[in-house]
Order: structure tokens, then sequence, then C-alpha cells
């Protein structure tokens, strides 16, 4: 007789499992952001690039300690703290100092995700979160730290800032944010390309869409929540007389296909993601053309977050003949 | 675009590498008579049977040795040879159960089993106390007796009997082979059926990956003797769970089954191919179900076949006549991998349920315990019901189990797709099991206070 095996496992049922895990989709979610990240580095010089650093130290440092606290294993493998860290560094000024990086990552980990309840338990999208934190901290560098584009490490650290066009759009019209888009030659391909005054990471669209793209093929990501983000955007600056460039400018693709979409803090089903993805433009749009802010679709994703409960709620999947129903 | 789109249940499902390859072409090859057989009283849904053999007695294969009482089945003997002392064994779900124990003994191969030359005119109840007596049960995996099955409540009204040849689980090949090699049995098995619960037509549903076998069973449909019911094979999408009653009837009807509710409740009954031709070869020669077809399979087994072997074998000597487990098998699955149980060792004995037998290496889900729910919602899409494993599995951890019925933990028939499309790794049928034990157990001291 055979069955001489050893070391039988029992567990229950399935016993097959896809090809899928936590660390794989974070870390693909991670490497789909690198070009736009380092794209950003290599326009607005050695700052950006310490920053990024530092936000990703600060991240890994902060989920390290607690997980040391908590004595949990391998608090890096499943790459949640760099993409938080990533994230984070994306969304800021490039010429922010690089410790402040630091401190707006800790308090994504250590307040905005642990205190919460860890990986899958926060309310708020963390980066988003630690870059809010970091807005009422140091005020002055999060608005004032914009570089000119420059092809290459070439920006030497001389304090020299420029305005970002939706700043110069709030402030002095259509045509002079126009005028700040001239590094790519046409304003267009300035904005499309990423050779304009913006947040770290946001600023090309073409590799932000690339890097979306292999999410969508990896069916990591789909495209309800996004295409929503940009529908209501669209549909809130229909009438400012530059939807097209709102729709260009800022975090917007950032934040709609890399943030909005975060699993965590966004709504489980279509419809609810639909919902939440048009509240998150509509309130993007109505803060840059009505609000206090040039950008808006940080504060948008955080108000929405907190609607995602109810959103779950609300919208549930549709069950397939409940008990007692006739078909 | 050449190709139709077949029809398939609603919504949800999963795409797991079907596996199939090793056996799907290797024909049906008998085991040899074995030198003992463990017979367990208790093989089905229902009472355990009641022996009717005493130790030391010569039975002959096909001899019935075990009543079964008012809601089970009887036993028959699968090999000749004398009865042991009636003892304890092994049973792959329980841990110890009695069992009629047969060691081979020199004796007639088979008791003769004639043709009933009146077959095609018989009435239902005679047809269904054929069925009963037979000892046959649900062999699709489920083993609830298919004579209770069959005795419809008198307000349930059957007019469509579909059965089931979808074997959608992952490297099971067993009911594909048994299409190819018995189409006549099991076309006019579904025809008797259909007669039996009064239904106006046959649908055979098979998955579109086996074709091959409606060609086989459009032969038989078209020379069968038993005439005046249409039975039609409907091809369906390859997806899982295809093979489950209520995806399978929406698939081939387009009628929708009630969750917790049968699928009589839409006028459907549901049998598997394999039970179709047992209960052909039960209702013209009176034959019991002595032997089944099992797919022996997987990375763990040298020679994978689809198997068939007498009931009682000890699942070792199976393994061994495919060439033996490789030391490196980790999880010995009894039935498909997706809802199949992983048994703890192979001398057990092959009972009628038992449709695969799976042998896998390496490492397997869970093994590394697993992490916290990111509410990706893969859980909910792949469900086949609409349910939300993901919010039934953080209540459960929250120790909030009674919290779940909301979320549909009531109506999980745990095929698994959760489970299998979580990246967490998390055990979501399992947590769906605890929602339930949980929530039955609090309506059960409802109903008592």
């Amino acid at each position: 007789m055979s069955g001489g095996a050893r070391e039988l496992v029992l567990s229950p049922g399935p016993h097959l499992h896809a090809d899928v895990s936590t660390s794989r989709i974070m870390w693909t979610v991670n490497a789909a952001l690198a070009p736009a990240a380092l794209w950003g580095a290599f326009v607005f010089g050695w700052n950006a690039l310490a920053v990024i650093a530092a936000a990703i130290a600060g991240a890994a440092g902060s989920e390290w300690l607690v997980a040391r606290w908590q004595k949990r294993p391998h608090p890096l493998r499943d790459g949640s703290a760099v993409c938080t860290g990533l994230l984070l560094a994306m969304t800021l000024p490039p010429l922010v100092p690089w410790w402040t990086a630091v401190l707006g990552a800790a308090f994504a980990i250590l307040v905005v995700k642990a205190m919460f309840g860890g990986l899958g338990y926060n309310l708020f999208n963390p980066a988003l979160a630690g870059r809010a934190f970091m807005m009422a901290t140091f005020p002055l560098a999060m608005t004032a730290g914009w570089a000119a584009p420059r092809a290459g490490f070439t920006v030497a650290l001389d304090g020299l800032t420029t305005p970002t066009p939706l700043a110069v759009l709030k402030e002095q019209g259509l045509e002079a944010a126009f005028r700040t888009l001239t590094a790519a030659g046409s304003p267009w391909a300035s904005l499309v390309l990423g050779f304009r005054p913006g947040s770290i990471g946001e600023g090309s669209v073409v590799l932000l869409a690339l890097g979306a793209a292999v999410l969508v093929a990896r069916g990591i990501i789909r495209l309800t929540i996004p295409l929503a983000v940009l529908a209501g955007t669209a549909i809130a600056t229909a009438f400012s007389g530059a939807p097209l460039l709102h729709l260009l400018s800022g975090g917007l693709w950032l934040g709609a296909f890399f943030m909005a979409t975060d699993y965590v803090t966004a709504p489980t089903t279509r419809d609810g993601q639909l919902v939440f993805g048009l509240v998150i433009g509509l309130l993007t749009g109505l803060i840059r053309v009505f609000g206090g802010y040039p950008e808006g679709i940080c504060y948008a994703i955080l108000i929405a977050n907190t609607l995602t409960p109810a959103l779950n709620l609300w919208f549930r999947p549709k069950r397939v003949a409940l008990a007692g129903t006739p078909s | 675009m050449a190709h139709v789109t077949l029809p398939t249940f609603g919504r949800g499902g999963i795409h797991p590498e079907p596996h199939k390859e090793a056996t799907a072409g290797k024909p049906i090859e008998s085991l040899p008579a074995p030198h003992e057989v463990w017979l367990p009283l208790h093989q089905h849904l229902g009472e355990p049977a009641t022996p009717i053999v005493k130790k030391g007695d010569l039975v002959v294969r096909g001899q019935k040795i075990a009543e079964g009482g008012a809601t089970g089945v009887p036993l028959h003997a699968t090999i000749t040879g004398k009865v042991k002392p009636l003892d304890k064994r092994p049973h792959p779900t329980d841990v110890l159960a009695p069992a009629i124990v047969i060691a081979r003994a020199d004796g007639p191969e088979e008791l003769e089993f004639p043709e009933d030359p009146a077959w095609t005119s018989l009435g239902r109840d005679e047809m269904i106390a054929r069925v009963r007596e037979a000892g046959i049960v649900g062999l699709g995996g489920a083993a609830f007796p298919t004579w209770r099955k069959l005795m419809l409540p008198p307000r349930v009204k059957v007019d469509t009997l579909v059965v089931n040849g979808a074997e959608c689980e992952p490297y099971l090949t067993a009911d594909f082979r048994t299409m190819i090699a018995h189409p006549r049995e099991i076309v006019d098995g579904a025809l008797l059926l259909a007669r039996i619960v009064g239904a106006e037509r046959v649908l055979i549903g098979i998955e579109h990956d086996k074709l091959e076998a409606k060609w086989w069973l459009d032969q038989a449909i078209g020379t069968t003797a038993l005439e005046g019911i249409p039975v039609r094979v409907q091809p369906v999408q390859v997806r899982y769970p295809q093979g489950a009653e209520r995806q399978l009837v929406q698939a081939v009807t387009g009628r929708v089954v009630p969750a917790r509710a049968l699928p009589t409740a839409v006028g459907v009954l549901v049998q598997n191919v394999a039970t179709a031709a047992a209960v052909y070869e039960a209702v013209r020669f009176r034959r019991p179900l002595l032997d089944r077809v099992l797919t022996v399979t997987g990375p763990g087994v040298a020679r994978p076949r689809n198997v068939r072997a007498p009931l009682g074998t000890l699942l070792g000597e199976i393994v061994a006549f495919c060439g033996g487990a490789s030391p490196d098998v980790t999880r010995i699955v009894a039935g498909g991998p997706m809802m199949g149980r992983a048994l703890p060792r192979l001398d057990l004995p092959l009972v009628k349920g038992m449709n695969g037998l799976v042998l896998l290496t390496g490492k397997g889900p869970f093994e590394d315990g697993y992490g916290p729910c990111i509410h990706c919602a893969r859980c909910i899409e792949a469900c086949p019901l609409g349910l939300e494993p993901d919010a039934v599995s953080v209540r459960v951890e929250a120790g909030r189990p009674l919290e779940t019925e909301p979320y549909g933990a009531l109506d999980c028939y745990e095929c698994g797709s959760c489970s299998y499309s979580c990246p967490a790794g998390r055990p979501l049928v399992q947590f769906m099991q605890v929602a339930k034990a949980s929530l039955r157990r609090q309506a059960a001291l409802r109903a008592a206070s």
C-alpha cells in the first residue's frame, strides 16, 4: 500500500488559490507609480528625490516601529507602507524640506493608519491625511515650495520658486495661467508631459495614465472611480472657462487613479464607487473654482472617505433571489 | 464574432485553472477486486444502515448486507467474501464509524441481475422502490438518498429534469468520462427520473469544454427506447461553480432558485449524470450501486486515471493502482479541490459520494496565516449569490458573528469562490461557517425559549 505521505495538511477548502496577494497588489501599485515619481525627480531636481526618499523612509520606519510594538513579523513585506510614503511624496511640492516629509509620513502611518487599526481599518487615505497634516503644520513650505520645471538634475536649491498653473489661474486668470506653461513648447504639451510647476508626482499625465493602464490590465483597479472623478471635475468646472485646463492640472490624475481607488477607503460596490468618484470630482471642481485653495483633490478625497461606510451601507451587492422572493 | 454566447449563471464565479488535461483523455479503468472492503454504515445523509449479516457470513457481490431504514439507504456487498466482526473503522468524514468489513473469498463473482422486460412501463412507486433498494445516493458529492429527492411533496410540481454534467471542479473528469462511456445509461436513466417526477423535458447541462460528451449523449438520445419526453444537451459556459445546483438551473432554464430553497421551488429537479446511470441500472436490472467512478489525479499521483472501484475499497489501493503517491504530497483532497475535504490519510474507504481524489503538492492556501481584509471587493465580485464575505469575515473576526445575517451568511453554500479570490488569503468560507453556526444556534435558542 502506498500512502506514506507525511505532514499532510488538513486545512478546509478551497485547496486552490488565485495567483493574487496583498503584497503583490501593493508592490504592483508602487511599480506603477515609480515612473511618474522618477519623472518628478528628473524635472524638479535633487530635492524632489530627497523628499521621495524621506517620505518612504518615514512611512516604512513608522510601520516598522508599530509592527515591532505589536510583535508582528515582516511589516514591510506587504508594500503598503512604502506605497503610503511614495504617494505622500508625490503630492508634495518639490522644494519642501525633506524632514517635513518624514513627519508627514509618520503622521500618516502612526495616527491615520495604525491608530485606526492598521491595514484595512483606516477611514482616511493615509497619504492624503499626511499631506493635510503638513498643510496645517508647514503651511508656508506646502504652498510656496513649487519649483520651475527643468530638464535634468540641475536645479540648485536656490529658493527660486514659481506658482503652479492652478494658483495663477485662481489669482490672475486663464491667460496668465497659460503663460506659465511654456517649458515644453505648447501649453498642452507642458501639461500632458509634466513640464509644469506642481507637486512632485502629479505632473506627467502620460506616465500616470501608463501606470494606471498597468493596474487596470492587471485587474487591480477598475475605471469606475477614476472616470467618475474626471467626470465630476469636468461637470463642476464646465462653466469656469477652462475645464480642460482643470482636467489636466494639479493632482487630479494622481488622485483619481491612485488615491481614490485605494481599496480600504473606497466603497466596495460599483454603484457606491460611482457616487464616490462623482462626489470627489464635484468637490474638486468646486474647491478649485469657488474655494480658498487653487487645488482641491486632496480634500475632496478625504471628505469622500468619510462617506465610504455610508455608501457601503446604501449600495449593496444585489442578492441573487433572496429567500421567499418569487423569481 | 464566430462564437455564440453560451448560457451561464447570473453573477460572480471564478475561472480557476482547469487542470483536467491529465485525465480528460483517459477512459475509465476498472480496479481489480480488492482483498478487503470497509463499508461504513453511514455514507449518505439520513439514518445509518442497519446490518443484516453477521460475522463469518459468506456474502456475494451485489447482496444486501444492511437495511436503510426510514430515511437512509441499504448497503450491498461490493466484493464476494466473508464478513468480519462488525467494527469501527476510519471514515472519510467521521473519525471512526461502524463499518461492515468483507474479506475477499472464493465464490460466485456477482449475483445475477437479469433484465426486467417490463422496465420501460413501470409505475412511479415501483421505480422509486427500486432506486431506494439499490442504495443510490447523489453521486455528485452530496450523497443525499435519491429516493427521498424523488418523493416530491404533494404541492410541488416539477416540469424540468436537469441532469448535471457540468463537472466544474478543477481536476475532475469522472463525470466527463462517464458521459462518454455510458451515454445510453445516462439518457435512459434521466428519462426514467423524468417519468418518476412527472417532468416534461430533460436538459443535460455540460460545460463547454466537454463537447465530446455531447456527441455521445446525442447518439443515445436518438436511439432511446423511452419515448415521449424530449431530451436536450445544453452546453454552458466554463465557469466555477457552474455545477452547483442553483447555478446550473439558472444557466439551462433561466430560472433563479431562491436562496435557501431547493430547485423544486422553480419546478426543477437536478440529478448528477452518474446518479442517472445508476438509476437506469437499478430500474432495468435491479442492480444495486456497487462501484463508483472517481478521478485520481493531481501533481502527487504518478499515473492520474479515471478509476471504477468497488465501494469500500481503501483509497491507498486506488492510489497504488494509479502508480502511487509521490512523497511530497501535502494534501489529499476527497472530491474536487474547491469544495473537497482534506483527508488525514489514505487508509480510508471509498464511499458513495467521493467523485475524486486529488493529491496536491507544495504549499496551499491558508498555510502562512492570513492578512487583514483590505476591502478590495474581489470576494463580493466572485460570490455567485451576491453575498458580502468581506463584511461577514470582519464581523466574525471582531467576535460579532450574530451581526452577519444582513450580509448573507445564512445563504452561503460554501463554493469557495471568495476564499479562492482573496488576496489576503483569508479563509472566508470558514468565517461564513462560523457565522452560520452562530446564527443557527441563536435561532435555536430563541425557538426554545
